[in-house]
C-alpha cells in the first residue's frame, strides 16, 4: 500500500453546521422569470438557488470514456422515437406531426450523406396512453435498437420516465414536445428541451391578462389529466404573486362534452375572464357552450388550444379567443417558408408546432452526433455547448438556460374572423427589470 | 481471520500510523478524523467482471451481489463466481437493487424489465404482465418480514411471500405526490420510502398510516432555509438509522436528514459533500455514506466531520478530502482508490465498504480507524 502526499489544512471552509447565508449573487432570473413571480421575492433571499449557474447539469459519470460506435459495422445509425402514435390516443395528432418532423430532418440528413456515409434510422415506438405502460421503451431503445439517441414524448409522464431510466442508461433525450417545466428541473444532464414550457406560457399570459387587459377576477377550467393540472400552475402561481388569486378552478375530465356544471360555477363565481389549460376540441366546445350560455367573458388558453380545430368547433364563439402559440406559422422568413414547402411536399399537410419543434429537436441531435461521433456522452457534450446560446430553427429563434431548455419569448395568437393571427409576446412591468444575462 | 486476512490487517494499521505521521494531523484532528479508506481493489472487465456499469451491491454475509447493466454478479472470496443474466432467467438485463431475505436466504433483484426471486439455484420472475408488480421499472426491492417491498416506475408494491397476494400503493390510495417509487428502507416499526418528485414517505407497519416528508418551500429552483426540512423533492434513496433514530435521504439538490425532531440538510457550500446531485445514501452508527456523481462522501454526525473520496481521472491514484467541522480541510493522496468517481451504492461488510461505481465495483478497506479509538 502507498500513501503518497498530503496538503495542509487551509482553513477555508465556513462552519458546516451553524450559519446560513444567503444564495450567492445570481446572474440571471431563473427561466426568464419576472421579479414579481419570484417564489419568497418579498420575503427572503432563498438559502441556495438551482439551475442559474454554469454547470448546472455536472457529470462526472464514465459515458464518455466508452468506446466509440464502430461505424464501418454499422448498418445504419439509429435514433430512437417515442410518440403516441395510435389513434386511439387523444394525443396521437401531436404524436403524428412530431413524428412527421423528425422523418423529415432524417430524411434531409440522409440525402445529404447521412453519418460517415451511414444512413440514419429512426426506430419508433409508440408512447402508449395507459400510465407507465412506455416505461419499458428507454430499455428498447438502449438495449435492444442500441440508439445513440432519442426524441420524445408529448406527455410528460412518459418523459418523466424516460428520463429517470436514462440517468442510469445513459441515452441523450430530446424532448421535442413536453409542456411539463420540471423536465428540466431533475439536474438529470441527458436531456434537452426546445418545446415553449408552461412557465414561459404562464408567465407570459398572466402578463397579458393582468397587465395589458387589466382584468382582475380570472377562473381556471382545466383538463383533469397531468397536462392540465401541472400546465396551470405558474400561471395561478403568478397571477397570485401579482395580487389576482383565481377566484375558482374547476376541472373536466378528459374527453368531456358537456362542461355546463363547470360553466354555472365560473359564471356564479363572477369572473371577468376565464383560462383554459386543455386541448383545442374541449376549448372549442366550451367557448360554444359558454356563449350559448350568454357569458361574455374573454377567454384565453395554453398552446394546445392554439389550432384550428378550436374555430371549427366553437364557429362564431371562438372570436377573441387569445392563445399561447408555440409558433407563428404565418411568419415570411425564409427558414420557415422553405420548411414549410418541404413538409407539404412530403407529407401533404402543413406542419404545426410539433412538426417544427421536432425538426428543429432531431436536427440539433443529428448535428451533435455529427460533431460527437458515435459516443452517447459526448452526444450530449455536444448538445451542452448551447447552454445560454441561441439556436436558429424553422420553429424559431431558441435560447436555451443553463438546464438546456428553451426559454425564448413565446407568441400569442387570437382568434379574428374565424383564423388565428399571430403576435410576439411583449411583456410589461418585468421587461425593464429584468437582469442581464451573464453570457 | 485467516493468517494472510490477519497480515495484511497489519500492514494497514502500520500503514495507517506512518499515514498519519507523514501528514502531521494533529492529535486533536487525528481523534476527529473518521479511519480513512486508503486501500482499495476494484473489479472491472479487466478481471472477470461484466462490465463497468455497477448499479448496485449488497452484502450478503460473505457474498456480494452486485448489479450492473449485463446482469447480476455474486461474488465470493473476493472472486466473481457467477454472472447472472436473462439467459439464466433473471428478468432484465440492468439491475437496480439486491435485497436479501436473511431467513430464506432468497435474493429478490430489481431490474429494468421486472422483480426476479433467485431461490433454489432459480430464477421466478414477477412482471406487470405476469403479476401484480405495479410497473417494470424496479428500482429499489427491501425484505420485511413476510414482506417484500418493491419501488417501481408507478408506485410502490407489498408481495407477502406466504399468500403470494400483491399490494399496490400509488396516489389514489397513499399521499404520493408523484408515483415514482425510487429506495426503500425497512426499520423495525416503519418502512421508509424514497419517492422521486414526492420526496419521503413514512409507512407505519402497525398503523398503516403513511406520513409524507416533503420540500416545505415547495419550489424546483430553490432551497428557502438551510434546515428547513426536506431539502428537494426528488428523492433518490432512504436510509433509515436505527441507531440514531434519524432517516437520511439523498435528492439531487443535497443530502438531508430527520431525527423525529430537526432537519439536518448538507450542500457542497456548507459541508464537504463532494457533490449535490446523489444517487444513494447509507447511514450505519454515527455515519452517513452520500454516493455522489462526483465522489464518495462520508460525514462522521460525531464530529461533524466529513471525508470524500475521488479518483484522478488521469493517475487513477485517489484523493482524499477531510473537512473538519472547523472549516479546515487536508486533502490525502492514496496510490489505489475507488474505481470511479461517479457513484452510484454502498453497503458494507464488517468495517469494510462495497462502493457501486460508473467503471467497476470496489471494495474498500480502512486504514487507521482502531488506532485512533474511534
Amino acid at each position: 500500500m502507498g500513501l503518497l502526499c498530503v496538503a495542509g489544512a487551509s482553513g477555508v471552509h465556513p462552519q458546516t453546521a451553524v450559519t446560513e447565508r444567503a444564495a450567492e449573487a445570481v446572474t440571471m432570473p431563473y427561466a426568464n422569470m419576472p421579479p414579481v413571480a419570484e417564489p419568497y421575492g418579498g420575503f427572503r433571499k432563498p438559502y441556495q438557488q438551482w439551475l442559474v449557474e454554469p454547470n448546472t447539469l455536472e457529470y462526472d459519470g464514465a459515458a464518455r470514456s466508452e468506446a466509440d460506435g464502430d461505424v464501418a459495422a454499422l448498418k445504419t445509425i439509429k435514433l430512437g422515437f417515442l410518440g403516441p402514435l395510435d389513434a386511439v390516443n387523444e394525443d396521437s395528432p401531436y404524436g403524428i406531426a412530431m413524428l412527421h418532423g423528425a422523418q423529415m430532418a432524417v430524411e434531409e440528413a440522409n440525402a445529404k450523406g447521412g453519418y460517415r456515409g451511414k444512413p440514419f434510422e429512426l426506430k419508433v415506438h409508440d408512447d402508449l396512453p395507459l400510465w407507465g405502460a412506455s416505461s419499458m421503451a428507454l430499455v428498447a431503445m438502449r438495449f435492444e435498437d442500441e440508439d445513440w439517441a432519442m426524441l420524445g414524448s408529448v406527455d410528460s409522464s412518459s418523459t418523466h420516465i424516460e428520463l429517470r431510466v436514462t440517468l442510469k442508461l445513459e441515452l441523450p433525450i430530446m424532448d421535442t414536445a413536453t409542456n411539463d417545466p420540471t423536465v428540466t428541473e431533475t439536474g438529470i444532464p441527458w436531456l434537452m428541451h426546445n418545446f415553449p414550457d408552461d412557465r414561459q406560457q404562464g408567465y407570459a399570459l398572466a402578463d397579458y391578462i393582468f397587465l395589458q387587459q387589466h382584468l382582475k377576477r380570472i377562473g381556471i377550467l382545466q383538463v383533469n389529466n397531468r397536462y392540465g393540472r401541472a400546465g396551470k400552475e405558474i400561471f395561478v402561481d403568478t397571477a397570485r404573486r401579482m395580487g389576482h388569486q383565481p377566484v375558482v378552478e374547476v376541472w373536466y375530465a378528459a374527453g368531456s362534452r358537456d362542461f355546463s356544471a363547470q360553466l354555472k360555477t365560473i359564471e356564479a363565481s363572477g369572473v371577468d375572464g376565464l383560462v383554459i389549460w386543455g386541448n383545442a376540441a374541449q376549448a372549442g366546445m366550451i367557448l360554444k357552450q359558454m356563449r350559448a350560455m350568454g357569458m361574455q367573458q374573454p377567454v384565453f388558453g395554453s398552446s394546445r388550444i392554439c389550432a384550428p380545430e378550436v374555430a371549427t368547433i366553437a364557429g362564431a364563439a371562438a372570436e377573441g379567443l387569445v392563445t399561447i402559440s408555440a409558433i407563428d406559422p404565418t411568419r415570411t422568413d425564409a427558414r420557415w417558408q422553405e420548411f414549410r414547402q418541404r413538409f407539404v411536399a412530403r407529407f401533404n399537410t402543413e406542419p404545426d408546432a410539433y412538426a417544427a419543434y421536432a425538426y428543429d429537436g432531431e436536427t440539433l441531435m443529428i448535428g451533435a452526433i455529427e460533431k460527437a461521433g458515435l459516443n452517447r456522452g459526448r452526444i450530449m457534450d455536444a448538445l451542452r455547448e448551447y447552454e445560454m446560446k441561441e439556436y436558429a430553427g424553422v420553429s424559431g429563434n431558441a435560447h436555451f438556460d443553463y438546464t438546456l431548455n428553451n426559454i425564448a419569448p413565446v407568441t400569442f395568437a387570437q382568434v379574428r374572423d374565424g383564423k388565428f393571427v399571430y403576435w410576439p409576446e411583449q411583456r410589461t412591468d418585468w421587461k425593464t427589470k429584468s437582469v442581464a444575462y451573464a453570457h | 481471520m485467516t493468517m494472510q486476512a490477519w497480515m495484511m490487517r497489519r500492514v494497514l494499521v502500520v500503514a495507517g500510523w506512518l499515514f498519519a505521521a507523514m501528514v502531521g494531523v494533529s492529535v486533536q484532528s487525528a481523534a476527529q478524523t473518521p479511519g480513512l479508506y486508503t486501500r482499495w481493489i476494484n473489479y472491472t472487465p479487466a478481471n472477470g467482471f461484466p462490465t463497468g456499469e455497477v448499479f448496485c451491491v449488497t452484502v450478503d454475509g460473505a457474498r456480494v451481489w452486485a448489479g450492473t447493466s449485463h446482469g447480476l454478479v455474486m461474488l465470493e472470496g473476493g472472486r466473481v463466481k457467477k454472472v447472472f443474466t436473462q439467459e439464466d432467467g433473471l428478468a432484465g438485463r440492468a439491475v437496480m437493487s439486491v435485497a436479501v431475505d436473511k431467513e430464506s436466504g432468497d435474493v429478490w433483484v430489481g431490474t429494468f424489465g421486472g422483480l426476479s426471486r433467485y431461490s433454489g439455484g432459480k430464477f421466478t420472475n414477477y412482471t406487470n404482465m405476469t403479476s401484480g408488480l405495479a410497473n417494470d421499472l424496479v428500482y429499489g426491492v427491501a425484505v420485511q418480514g413476510q414482506s417484500v417491498w418493491v419501488a417501481t416506475g408507478a408506485g410502490v408494491n407489498r408481495l407477502d411471500t406466504r399468500t403470494g397476494s400483491w399490494s399496490i400503493f400509488n396516489e389514489t390510495n397513499a399521499p404520493f405526490a408523484e408515483p415514482w417509487g425510487y429506495g426503500i428502507s425497512v426499520a423495525k416499526e416503519k418502512i421508509y420510502f424514497a419517492v422521486w418528485g414526492g420526496g419521503v414517505l413514512s409507512y407505519d407497519l402497525a398503523t398503516q398510516a403513511w406520513k409524507p416528508f416533503t420540500d416545505p418551500d415547495g419550489e424546483m429552483e430553490l432551497v428557502l432555509y438551510r434546515n428547513q426540512g426536506l431539502i428537494h423533492n426528488i428523492v433518490s434513496s432512504v436510509s433509515y438509522n436505527e441507531e440514531t433514530k434519524t432517516f437520511w435521504a439523498s435528492t439531487y439538490f443535497g443530502l438531508s436528514g430527520y431525527d423525529g425532531r430537526n432537519w439536518h440538510n448538507y450542500l457542497t457550500k456548507d459541508s464537504g459533500l463532494a457533490s449535490n446531485f446523489i444517487n444513494a445514501v447509507h447511514s450505519r452508527g454515527d455515519e452517513v455514506w452520500a454516493s455522489t456523481q462526483g465522489g464518495l462522501s462520508e460525514l462522521d454526525t460525531r464530529t461533524n466531520t466529513w471525508v470524500s473520496y475521488r479518483r484522478d481521472a488521469k493517475t487513477g491514484r485517489g484523493e482524499i478530502l477531510v473537512t473538519h467541522a472547523d472549516g479546515s480541510k487536508e486533502r490525502i493522496a492514496t496510490e489505489t482508490s475507488v474505481a470511479h468517481t461517479y457513484i452510484l451504492n454502498t453497503d458494507f461488510q464488517g468495517d469494510d465498504i462495497w462502493v457501486a461505481t460508473a467503471q467497476g465495483l470496489s471494495h474498500g478497506m480502512r486504514a487507521v480507524r482502531k488506532e485512533q479509538g474511534k
